[in-house]
């Protein structure tokens, strides 16, 4: 909301701080990149020349498109679906008098909370004892299980931003309850919306734990096919396949800040 | 714009939350084109009646009835009224015209129609150079036209304004309360305020409505609630008011008599007053001021005090006091009065206090 500076030494040690978390977060990410890059034929920090090769080594691989595209229908997949279940729960549970609403949204929000490595494990067995062979189902249905909870809780949050006298007074101007809530309260909740498929879509595509349970030889969700190209041999196109991922996730922030604005989404 | 003047009326409202009791059997009937404004403390219920009459509360019991036809359980969208807001209630995400022309298109006009309906409204609260903004880029005071711009546009049968200034500073606040007013009276439309703020009340209503404990406790023209209130809570509530507790020893038809617990007696014009204990309340102006002799003793009308504190107002000089009581007593002098007598009016100064039978009101302890 603001975008004004601080001063004095407050300002100095807030931005200090702020720098040196983002090197924290940026610089692990910034070796990978570089790594990408190499010439050189192992994976060795400071890299050697510049090269592109390993890129295209990586792209032209039939198994990481394979991966790619099944990560990327899997995220897409369950962000949609997160958002159809989580929008309308979000709603019941902050605006309706719902019965013991207090124990239905703990449970909503508790994947975000138990050791998703132990939920995936629960999966498997609970898929194979009730017969479920279809990896992209099961798959589908165990990203599900860990981004709605980010997707209830963002629109929760916004929900509770929005001010019900906005609703209230377009019932006055005489907006059906239907109206109001489409054409007064939905915009509001757009940001909340945007933020929380976002959160959804990076989770569901960075998944390992779930992933590594449920895929099976056809359905290798790109985090697992890293992490077995990984265990093969650590060359620089392991960095180059990492660093696909890390632009995916650019793209993905980019595009969101195109269509509604982040800060907007963020809630800042 | 010549909306349709209704009156309003309320019957035997209640509404109750669990056990508590908000609004508690409020009848009231508002004329065509009145405006009338429910005053009282926070959770005396006067919003829970103003969202009664809107429809936004659905009455645990009773009716409301616009211009004769019940509309109790007539969902909100479909009363065609027109609320203001404290928090203005203007969509962030439409612009100011856009927000002007919502009620008119869930009426469904006709394009040209609307345009120049919006048109008209933004003219009305001088904002038609600010019709492709966004709210966010308005001031407080400025907003709260473009609110009331997109209340009167559909032309109402009722203008219900909750605290619509409550978030104005001073000046704003008084220029606001002016227009509002003024473009009512214009429209002729049926109008409901709520406030806190005494003043508001006696600028804006025709008629005051006091509310207290979810009850009616006076309803009258703001010169009657404030020269004749009917309980010590009134006169408090509106303005400050001296209180002098004593029973009513003699009650005809010239007026009555009260026997003061300082010792005096005081005759009352105002008739009609049941035996028992009350309080006699006399505003400050009404109580004049002079220097005790020694040894002297109060008569008819009068009570004896000591000078504690006088403080300087400007306009007015607030003598504060205390009578032998206890109780305090204070008297606001005029300019003038007030300069011929303040030299003589330090702290511990003996004064005679005393008031006009017409300036006097008996009224209830409670």
């Amino acid at each position: 909301m603001t975008s004004a500076r601080l001063s004095g030494g407050g300002g100095f040690v807030t931005y200090t701080a702020a720098m040196a978390i983002l090197l924290f977060i940026v610089a692990p990410l910034a070796v990978i990149v570089a790594l990408s890059v190499s010439e050189l034929n192992f994976a060795t920090f400071p890299p050697k020349g510049f090269t592109l090769a390993w890129y295209a080594k990586v792209l032209s691989d039939a198994a990481f498109r394979h991966s790619f595209v099944v990560s990327i229908l899997i995220a897409l997949g369950a962000t949609t679906i997160s958002l159809c279940l989580g929008l309308p729960a979000a709603y019941a549970l902050d605006r309706w008098k719902v019965p013991s609403a207090g124990v239905i949204r703990t449970l909503l929000l508790s994947p975000m909370i138990l050791p998703i490595l132990i939920t995936g494990l629960a999966l498997l067995k609970l898929f194979s004892q009730t017969r479920m062979r279809d990896a992209s189902i099961n798959l589908l249905i165990g990203h599900i299980l860990v981004t709605l909870p980010y997707v209830v809780r963002t629109i929760t949050v916004s929900l509770e931003l929005v001010d019900r006298t906005l609703e209230e007074a377009a019932l006055t101007l005489g907006a059906s309850p239907v109206r109001a809530f489409v054409r007064v309260t939905v915009p509001q909740l757009v940001p909340g919306i945007a933020a929380g498929c976002l959160f959804a879509f990076m989770i569901s595509f960075d998944d390992y734990p779930i992933s590594m349970w449920l895929g099976d030889a056809e359905y290798v969700p790109l985090p697992v096919y890293l992490h077995d190209s990984l265990t093969r041999l650590f060359d620089p196109s392991i960095a180059a396949t990492s660093s696909l991922m890390i632009l995916t996730g650019i793209l993905a922030v980019v595009g969101l800040e195109k269509i509604v604005g982040l800060r907007r989404a963020m809630g800042v | 714009m010549r909306p349709p003047t209704m009156d309003l009326a309320l019957s035997g409202l209640v509404k109750s939350f669990g056990e508590s009791t908000a609004v508690d059997n409020v009848t009231l009937r508002i004329a065509a084109g009145e405006l009338v404004a429910l005053l009282g403390p926070s959770g005396c219920g006067k919003t829970t009646t103003l969202r009664m009459i809107a429809g936004l509360v659905q009455p645990t019991s009773g009716e409301v009835l616009i211009g004769g036809s019940r509309i109790t359980h007539v969902p909100v969208h479909k009363r065609n009224i027109g609320m203001l807001f404290q928090n203005y209630a203007l969509f962030p995400h439409m612009t100011v015209a856009q927000n002007v022309a919502f009620g008119l298109q869930m009426r469904r006009l006709r394009q040209s129609e609307l345009r120049e309906k919006v048109e008209t409204a933004l003219a009305m609260v001088q904002l038609k150079e600010y019709a492709d903004r966004l709210p966010a880029a308005l001031s407080g005071g400025q907003q709260q036209r473009v609110a009331l711009a997109r209340a009167v546009v559909i032309e109402p049968a009722l203008l219900l304004l909750d605290e619509p200034m409550g978030a104005l500073d001073k000046n704003l606040r008084e220029n606001m309360q002016f227009e509002v007013r003024q473009i009512q009276k214009r429209l002729g439309i049926t109008a409901v305020l709520v406030t806190h703020d005494q003043e508001e009340a006696m600028t804006m209503a025709d008629r005051v409505v006091v509310m207290r404990d979810g009850r009616l406790e006076q309803v009258g023209t703001p010169k009657e609630v404030y020269e004749s209130p009917v309980s010590r809570f009134v006169a408090s509530f509106i303005g400050v008011s001296n209180f002098i507790q004593g029973s009513v020893v003699a009650a005809d038809t010239t007026g009555t008599k009260m026997r003061l617990v300082c010792g005096t007696e005081a005759l009352v014009s105002e008739t009609g007053v049941t035996d028992g204990e009350r309080l006699l309340s006399i505003r400050p102006e009404s109580v004049m001021l002079r220097v005790a002799t020694p040894g002297e003793t109060p008569g008819l009308n009068e009570v004896i005090a000591t000078v504690e504190h006088v403080v300087f107002k400007g306009q007015t000089t607030h003598v504060h006091m205390r009578m032998r009581d206890g109780a305090t007593l204070l008297s606001n002098l005029s300019g003038t009065v007030a300069s011929r007598l303040l030299p003589s009016l330090g702290a511990g100064t003996d004064v005679i206090a005393s008031w006009s039978a017409d300036r006097a009101r008996v009224v209830l302890d409670s």
